[in-house]
């Protein structure tokens, strides 16, 4: 090459195209075009908003202008996305750009929603540009065709990588990288990614192999500005929940006041309540307001995102369903109601306001009980000082390999020598051992280490050449259609029994409900009459009636999250400072401050309680509920350790409970054994049935591994004699294979995952550093009530349960009083 | 294998119900069982489902002590008794009917008995009825609601017990009525179905090597 980049066909040809366009390149895409044009591989980390697909897309087709005789027919350019919906539009976007530069390259997608007979017509002959998900990926190398369809492939690019990193389909694609790249030596891998905390490990999980690497980092920020929505007043005691009801008459006029405007909001749950408020807040919003989660009916959320997309809603309310997925152009305000419990979430959430490059995303953050307002000064910091999460990446999820390695011998076969090295290059299993590898090697063909037990057993067969490949034609239908890592819960279809199709809810709500009872769903109240296979059948109702408490609705706070907001608590009993936040909570904090204590960065509280009903040990790790669940337990193990006692326990993200009807009697000595970090892990096992969680977390494990055929609609029938559920494998491979390394996996997912284990241990180093400050108090504190509430709340109905809280704090704050007057 | 038994009375007859998810009927000397679900993990093992065979080896182990235990003069299976096609676990089941020559074994057809006659007396079943009727009680796989003592299973009937905490057990159990007598499914290998209960039954839950009742 003589001439310099900038003066190459390839840049003229593009860097015109964007002047028609009246765009110019940011820097980082020059930087991108010029590492691609020099055969590197890489990483392009860029705020949303500023064409971080065009670095990637606009390099290959530069490098493909400048050498056309390098480049052949047939796929070019593989690009993954973790959404489908994304793919539709970025296809669109690319092949706009291809007609108008003037290229004859066709764009394509290649995914769950793309019809059989484009598929096939794909697999005769490929487009040059191919979107797919990791799954259509894994689908596609499980093709017997593959050789061909990848053989002039130059280069794959990963889209948000973020949001794969850290999850099992981040593992598939791990994997499929390392096999193209072992089948094809030429190709480039480009990654995209958002900001994280951990960067430089998310480019050596995504190219742990390539020896020209560059890291494209653009210099562009997006800007973010937060407005906290503040109540009327503070209330001192203050409880989760009950704040909302209040604010919906604030949130309604900022509705008005936008053009168009999301409502993030954390959980299913929390979103049917809001849309019912906002109704009744403002009733001119029917017909303009929709509510969108995972549970409602795929074409009406589809209908939602097109009429969102053409500015036809008002507002939508939404949980996590809409963080990502294609631009709502109209969307110019957004709403989060409650914690959003983490840095990087809230921050991907304000980008869904203000797309274009320069434009400020404005996100309104909306309490649910005041202390929350603290967190609005904790991510204000956050994201002043650009603190965000780490993505831990996964390893050694055998599930996921066998997985593969079925893939892999259905699409033409592998020879388990040459694959070992493929397995082994790929930053999840590095560290992969001989002997797990031959018991994923026998866990295909054999099914167990003990043959005679597994008879019949044949999924993969080795041929005479060495070759492991899929023989039987049921085998391999039934391994396709469970190809993918994720896995859903058990759904029924929620219907009228005069017809007409309502959503999907988990087959454990239903569980727990009988004939006639009332329950909400997609905004509506509706009866259950009967329940048939898996469809449930409701008529319509009004009334009183339950919401759904999806599993897994609630997420934990991130430990960066949990750093700042213990710094701004500390901070907010100084008078002079100039967080408006933290001023307008001075009542809360100094009644605080006045009956129990605020904690400073180097202290830890621990409150005993003394109630008509018992006795409250309270403590404020302030590290999220998932964290104080497992302590919690750990602390009534502990403590029980020293005399017979029963406790029974709450939580939420600032602290926990243990509530007992008789003494807590604990000396500040006994209290800082109880806290001690020596015997951390053996006492976490002893207080909690880990075989129990593992069982749970065995639930993925087992759909991946192909041990639990998926319940899939439509489809159940035919496999219905092979229908069993993970818990039965469990206790079966309990019982009878206790080796078994998938069940090891479950419980390796429990101590890493569920207990958290790195984290737990950093707590404990902490409060161990930390003076522990053991407060006595005859009522409730600010800080202890909105977790007593939400322990009240587990038990009581809410009708009741606005009565009795009403009452609790009427009683601490009468007490309160009486306790000043009398000292007066 | 611990055995433990709950005496109850059913349609004027006095019936033994086990842990080992086993009816045991005096007056007619008769073990009576159902779901046992033979052949299941081979079949899914045959589907690339790697289960190995003691899970079903476990479960004919825990038939033979309890006909060793009784020596009833019958066994009446109440449908199920294989889970898909003949292969080398069913086999199995001609092993254990040939050490007791005095024991007649029935079946009751379930939904997923599929085989002959012919077939089944090659494992040994020395009768197959669609529904039995045996003094006052009547056999079907199925639960039959009119009004006439029906023994039955087909369902796997399980109860959910709340523990302390919040969590809640998965417990198999019999759902017993005026005039309905369903059977918790024989074998270890199969789910539970906890939807299917009614208020006005009494239910025996079985726990470890304990049956005890519960109000749902």
């Amino acid at each position: 090459m003589n001439k310099t980049f900038e003066h190459t066909e390839g840049y003229t040809r593009i860097t015109q195209w964007m002047q028609s366009r009246g765009n110019t390149p940011f820097g980082f895409q020059e930087n991108t075009w010029k590492k691609y044009t020099h055969g590197y591989s890489g990483m392009v980390i860029a705020p949303t908003g500023f064409g971080k697909t065009f670095s990637i897309f606009l390099a290959v087709l530069i490098d493909f202008m400048n050498q056309p005789e390098q480049h052949k027919n047939g796929l070019k350019l593989l690009w993954i996305t973790p959404l489908r919906s994304l793919a539709k539009d970025l296809a669109r976007a690319m092949q706009e750009a291809i007609d108008e530069i003037g290229l004859d390259w066709i764009v394509e997608v290649r995914n769950g929603d793309t019809d059989a007979k484009m598929k096939q017509r794909q697999s005769r002959s490929m487009p040059d540009v191919l979107l797919v998900t990791p799954e259509s990926l894994h689908l596609l190398l499980a093709q017997k065709g593959r050789a061909t369809f990848f053989k002039n492939l130059t280069c794959i690019a990963v889209d948000e990588w973020h949001e794969l990193l850290g999850t099992k389909r981040g593992v598939m694609v791990e994997l499929a990288l390392a096999y193209l790249k072992s089948q094809y030596n030429q190709l480039r891998v480009w990654g995209i990614t958002a900001t994280i905390g951990n960067l430089d490990q998310a480019i050596d999980v995504l190219l742990p192999t390539e020896k020209k690497r560059a890291k494209i980092v653009a210099r562009e920020k997006k800007r973010i500005e937060i407005i906290p929505v503040y109540p009327d007043e503070v209330e001192v005691l203050p409880w989760a929940g009950h704040l909302g009801s209040k604010l919906a008459d604030k949130v309604a006029p900022i509705i008005l006041a936008s053009k168009s405007t999301i409502v993030f909001t954390n959980t299913r749950n929390q979103s049917e309540m809001w849309y019912q408020l906002l109704l009744e807040a403002h009733p001119d919003f029917a017909g303009q307001l929709a509510l969108h989660h995972s549970s409602i009916a795929g074409p009406i959320r589809q209908w939602i995102e097109d009429a969102l997309s053409e500015g036809k809603l008002k507002a939508v309310v939404s949980t996590s369903s809409l963080d990502l997925g294609v631009d709502f152009k109209p969307v110019d305000t957004v709403i989060q109601i409650g914690s959003s419990k983490g840095v990087a979430r809230f921050m991907q959430r304000a980008g869904r306001s203000g797309h274009s490059p320069f434009e400020v995303s404005k996100i309104y953050f909306v309490p649910t009980h005041s202390l929350e307002l603290i967190e609005v000064s904790a991510l204000k910091e956050a994201v002043k000082t650009q603190t965000i999460e780490a993505r831990e990446p996964m390893v050694l999820t055998f599930d996921v390999l066998v997985q593969f390695l079925v893939t892999i011998a259905l699409g033409g076969g592998f020879k388990p020598e040459d694959m070992l090295p493929i397995i082994k290059s790929t930053f999840a299993f590095s560290e992969i051992n001989e002997e797990e590898w031959q018991w994923c090697i026998v866990f295909i063909t054999q099914g167990g280490s003990i043959g005679r037990n597994y008879e019949d057993f044949h999924k993969v067969a080795q041929q005479k050449d060495g070759l492991m490949v899929v023989e039987k034609r049921r085998i391999a239908m039934l391994h396709r259609m469970n190809i993918g890592v994720i896995v859903s819960e058990a759904m029924m279809r929620v219907k009228f029994i005069s017809g007409g199709y309502v959503g999907m809810v988990e087959e454990y709500f239903i569980s727990k409900l009988k004939k006639g009872d009332k329950f909400v769903l997609s905004g509506r109240i509706l009866e259950l009459v009967t329940v048939k296979e898996m469809t449930v059948q409701v008529r319509s109702a009004s009334g009183r009636a339950i919401t759904p408490s999806w599993l897994g609705g609630r997420l934990p706070l991130s430990s960066n999250l949990s750093h700042f907001l213990r710094q701004k608590l500390a901070l907010s009993t100084h008078p002079g400072t100039t967080e408006k936040e933290l001023r307008f909570l001075h009542p809360l904090v100094a009644r605080q401050n006045e009956h129990s204590h605020i904690p400073s960065t180097d202290e830890f509280l621990v409150e005993y309680i003394q109630t008509r009903e018992g006795y409250h040990l309270f403590m404020y790790p302030f590290e999220g509920r998932l964290v104080h669940e497992v302590m919690s337990a750990l602390i009534a193990y502990r403590i029980s350790c020293l005399f017979p006692i029963s406790f029974s326990m709450a939580m939420n993200d600032y602290g926990f409970e243990l509530f007992s009807d008789s003494e807590i009697k604990l000396t500040e000595a006994e209290l800082k054994d109880i806290l001690s970090r020596d015997n951390l892990m053996q006492d976490v096992v002893s207080s909690i049935n880990s075989t129990e969680m593992a069982k749970r977390k065995f639930r993925d494990i087992a759909v991946i591994s192909g041990m639990v055929i998926q319940n899939m609609y439509g489809k159940q029938q035919n496999n219905k004699s092979l229908q069993s559920s993970s818990g039965i494998i469990f206790q079966v491979l309990e019982e009878h294979d206790p080796h078994n390394l998938l069940l090891r996996q479950a419980y390796t997912e429990v101590f890493n995952q569920q207990l958290e284990e790195q984290r737990l241990v950093a707590v404990f180093d902490r409060i161990h550093q930390s003076r522990i400050i053991f407060k006595f108090a005859t009522g409730f504190t600010p800080l202890s009530f909105p977790i007593k509430v939400d322990s009240l709340r587990q038990s009581l109905s809410s009708e009741d349960l606005a009565a009795r809280i009403a009452k609790l704090q009427e009683r601490t704050l009468y007490k309160g009083k009486s306790e000043k007057e009398k000292r007066k | 294998m611990k055995l433990s038994e709950h005496l109850i009375s059913f349609a004027g007859q006095d019936l033994l119900l086990t842990n080992q998810r086993a009816v045991y009927w005096p007056q007619e000397h008769a073990l009576v069982l159902s779901d046992l679900h033979l052949g299941k993990a081979a079949h899914f093992r045959k589907n690339g489902i790697p289960l190995p065979t003691t899970v079903s080896e476990q479960d004919l182990f825990r038939l033979q002590n309890l006909v060793l235990h009784y020596t009833p003069q019958q066994v009446i299976i109440v449908g199920d008794l294989m889970h898909a096609g003949a292969n080398t676990e069913v086999a199995l089941l001609r092993d254990l009917t040939t050490q007791f020559p005095n024991t007649r074994f029935i079946l009751i057809k379930g939904n997923h008995d599929r085989h002959s006659l012919q077939q089944l007396q090659g494992w040994g079943i020395f009768a197959f009825f669609d529904e039995l009727q045996l003094s006052p009680i009547r056999f079907s796989h199925h639960p039959r609601h009119n009004g006439h003592p029906t023994i039955s299973g087909h369902i796997h009937p399980g109860i959910r017990i709340q523990m302390p905490h919040k969590r809640y057990a998965r417990l198999p159990c019999y759902v017993v009525t005026k005039d309905q007598l369903i059977l918790p499914a024989f074998s270890l290998f199969t789910g539970l179905d906890t939807r299917s209960i009614s208020d006005n039954a009494v239910y025996y839950a079985i726990y470890g090597d304990r049956v005890f009742e519960v109000s749902p």
